[in-house]
């Protein structure tokens, strides 16, 4: 039985609760998320996926409802600064803009921030920024000012510096957003890498679809609440809702949805990748010759 | 015709200091006039260096920028010679000709900004005004235009821009993401720059979003018959809105040419730290499998139209 890491039940918030201008941002999510998950967040800017990932180690405070993170209770009045200190450092953040992120001068007193506040000790943090500069492929910048570093280096250095402090989980909230597509390639297997071998749970808020595609799970928020959940197959098979609501599916699924629309006959449900929609296209080119391609007339 | 043509042209950071960075390394480039050309490349390989020099908010270290064949960045000095032949000068004195020639170079220089205009990254950030009105007319009124050509500027750049018009005397700050980014556009639209340059325009939007704002550049270059210049990281965006590319990779320039000739360059690309569209993934692996289909498809119309035809047979 896979354990319980995120578990929320009819979770809501609202900005400026309280004042004339309330405005409801999540009207009653109720997921759970197992530890080691790697799982893709869908919505439409405004849909209240950022605020879910706020939420998570309270940079914002519900405003009903239970979540549960890392089996502490995040509702409860006991949650005091020593809870708070290690709920942030089992669930860490990296954020879409770098340069709000960056705080030291030194490519590598900026990885060894986090840690350092957790109090890790001398060789110990020099280890773990010298591994973290290593798995974001930083090693040769570690002296450098991040300042001068391009957006996507910038963004590598947050990234090692959540790395560094080891977390249990990690929400990247449109963190490739501003990477090139080496960068988002090679941030992408780091999240897999960081999922497969560390077991740390990623939650990978995005605006590609072909990225969420490459986790094991879709969430999608729509309008503060949860309009999807399952594999990338079977969210993405849902095109029509998807794009009722301003989003879209990869390019491989659009082109199998629309040939079905057209009356080809390609069955299968794997339609999430390039590889496996290439599988189906193939099979049903090869039935359609065997039939002596007269299926049409 | 090239609307804008690079010759030579480097820049360095910090020249002399230890951190001294060359972002753009000897580059030739020609932008057709009235297309739409993408810029695409790594980070860092010089796209955004490039950018600032098309309206002279950087000038090259070496090398000379051309607007409709004028150095941008020419100095009245060396421009005095050839000038003075020329029938509006020919008769001044030689006190009045320099003058003269001085005069029109800085008037050219001011009016680069006009005519070259340029959405930043993440634009939204540079709104300031207390209403979406006043923000997109902030430019116009720069160009010293009379109110009432001002009021019919911002609401064609709205137009545009796909604003409505109920959302002119809303505060910027009330608004989404993807509608203050398309504030923003409509600020530089309101210009009307015959050539507009545009940086990740569609970054960090939904997908929605980023059809609503790509749409709103291709209306404008449409209706006007403009320049456009996106710098992007999406492969399919690209394929999709754009007749030409340049490639740059390292501070060079890789690759131009038109979308089919750069897209065929699968494995160019890939090296160059760039992708393909998927779609353009997907064929090459159907491809690859002995399915006939034609090499050159980028877009998800033409993969439906190339399958169907197929299954037809």
């Amino acid at each position: 039985m896979p354990e319980l890491f995120i578990h929320t039940e009819d979770l809501c918030f609202t900005y400026d609760a309280e004042g004339p201008d309330a405005q409801p941002a999540l009207k009653g999510i109720t997921l759970d998320i197992y530890k080691g998950e790697y799982v893709a967040v869908l919505g439409h800017n405004g849909s209240g996926k950022s605020t879910f990932a706020k939420l998570l180690n309270l940079l914002l405070e519900p405003t009903s409802g239970r979540l549960t993170v890392a089996g502490m209770d995040l509702t409860a009045p006991s949650i005091g600064e020593k809870e708070l200190l290690e709920l942030r450092r089992n669930v860490g953040m990296v954020f879409q803009n770098p340069d709000n992120q960056l705080v030291a001068t030194i490519v590598e007193e900026d990885v060894a921030f986090g840690p350092e506040n957790l109090g890790i000790p001398h060789p110990e943090l020099r280890t773990r920024v010298d591994e973290a500069l290593e798995a974001l492929d930083m090693t040769a910048y570690a002296q450098h000012e991040p300042h001068r570093l391009s957006g996507g280096q910038k963004q590598r250095v947050a990234i090692a510096g959540i790395l560094a402090m080891m977390p249990k989980c990690i929400v990247f909230d449109e963190a490739t957003a501003m990477l090139d597509p080496s960068g988002r390639r090679e941030v992408l297997r780091t999240l897999r890498m960081l999922n497969r071998e560390f077991g740390i749970t990623i939650l990978n808020i995005t605006h590609y679809m072909n990225e969420a595609a490459e986790a094991d799970r879709v969430i999608v928020i729509n309008d503060g609440t949860l309009l999807a959940d399952g594999t990338p197959d079977e969210v993405f098979a849902q095109r029509q809702r998807l794009c009722e609501v301003g989003l879209e599916v990869p390019q491989c699924t659009e082109l199998l949805c629309r040939l079905r629309e057209a009356g080809i006959d390609i069955p299968g449900e794997r339609i999430s990748s390039a590889e496996s929609c290439a599988d189906l296209i193939v099979a049903a080119l090869g039935r359609h010759a065997e039939k002596g391609g007269k299926c049409h007339g | 015709m090239d609307k804008i043509r690079l010759e030579n042209v480097s820049y360095v950071y910090n020249r002399g200091l230890p951190f001294e960075q060359v972002a753009l390394d000897n580059v030739s480039l020609s932008i057709r006039a009235g297309c739409v050309t993408g810029i695409i490349g790594h980070t860092g390989s010089g796209k955004s260096t490039m950018m600032q020099l098309l309206n002279g908010l950087a000038e090259p270290t070496s090398g000379r920028v051309f607007l409709d064949g004028y150095d941008i960045n020419a100095k009245a000095e060396d421009l005095y010679e050839e000038w003075s032949a020329l029938p509006e000068y020919a008769h001044l004195s030689k006190g009045a000709r320099k003058k003269a020639i001085r005069r029109e170079v800085a008037r050219r220089r001011a009016e680069l900004c006009f005519r070259v205009g340029l959405v930043m990254q993440y634009p939204e950030y540079q709104l300031f005004e207390e209403t979406v009105e006043k923000d997109i007319a902030f430019g116009p009124r720069n160009m010293k235009l009379s109110e009432e050509e001002i009021g019919l500027r911002v609401r064609e750049a709205a137009r545009f821009a796909g604003l409505d018009e109920e959302l002119l005397q809303k505060s910027p700050f009330d608004l989404s993401g993807g509608q203050k980014r398309r504030v923003a556009l409509a600020g530089v639209i309101a210009m009307r720059p015959e050539v507009l340059v545009l940086d990740e325009p569609a970054a960090g939007l939904d997908p929605a979003g980023r059809t609503r704002i790509l749409d709103g550049i291709l209306r404008y270059q449409r209706t006007t018959g403009s320049t456009v210049l996106i710098v992007s990281h999406s492969m399919e965006d690209m394929a999709r809105y754009c007749d030409d590319v340049v490639v740059m990779g390292d501070a060079r320039v890789l690759m131009q040419g038109e979308r089919r000739e750069i897209f065929s360059h699968t494995q160019e690309l890939t090296d160059a730290g760039l992708d393909i569209p998927q779609i353009t993934h997907l064929v090459r692996l159907l491809r690859e499998r002995g399915v006939p289909l034609p090499e050159n498809i980028y877009t998800v119309e033409d993969a439906v139209l190339a399958v169907q035809a197929l299954f037809a047979e």
